[in-house]
């Protein structure tokens, strides 16, 4: 899992079936620079949100098949999910 | 599995329900074979009690899974085991060039 801010929200109107009805949010993840100190990277992820994250939110990003599967559902066109919104991080 | 030092830990109280007793920690790892993002970080469940400042072993993707509570568990990254010792052989280290399948070099910060 990594973990990542969410910078926004995606829609699409001509879209897969299989991303229909999926709440998509753009996370771009954080980078650990060594200790304590977290930059942003130019990254973006495309997630599925299973738990009504927002933007501002930090959120732990999990990624695969078998993880989208037991969360989603198999029929979800997306291996990254949300599994868990941040709280508190506490480094070093 | 990879090489990591437990950097943090992260807490989460809005989850996925199966994740409620796990406990999840910031790994930094050593050397990350072509990682998904350059995040310098990943998450990781704690099998092992694990604290800040401890090397460990991290196992990526299904054993990840099973280790941390069953295949039903979303999660991608799990701690197996906290390192007493490392030994690294500074001739292999030092060979140049790639090995055969390997895009590009390893970095390993080690002393």
């Amino acid at each position: 899992m990594i973990i990542g801010e969410v910078v926004g929200r995606l829609w699409a109107s001509r879209q897969a079936e299989t991303l229909g009805g999926q709440k998509l949010l753009l996370v771009r993840p954080i980078a650990v620079k060594g200790a304590r100190r977290v930059v942003e990277t130019p990254r973006l992820v495309v997630a599925v949100d299973g738990l009504d994250a927002g933007p501002g939110d930090r959120v732990i990003v999990a990624h695969g098949t078998r993880v989208r599967d037991i969360t989603v559902g198999e029929r979800v066109a997306d291996k990254d999910v949300v599994v868990a919104i941040v709280d508190d991080l506490e480094l070093g | 599995m990879i090489l990591g030092r437990v950097v943090g830990e992260v807490w989460a109280t809005r989850k996925d329900g199966r994740l409620a007793r796990a406990k999840l920690l910031v790994v930094r790892p050593h050397a990350f074979y072509e990682p998904a993002f350059a995040t310098g970080h990943l998450v990781a469940t704690d099998d092992v009690d694990a604290g800040v400042g401890d090397d460990v072993v991290v196992c990526l993707g299904q054993p990840a899974r099973v280790s941390a509570g069953g295949e039903n568990m979303p999660v991608d990254a799990a701690v197996l085991g906290v390192v007493d010792r490392v030994e690294l052989d500074r001739r292999a280290l030092d060979k140049p060039g790639p090995g055969p399948g390997i895009r590009r070099p390893l970095e390993v910060p080690f002393p």
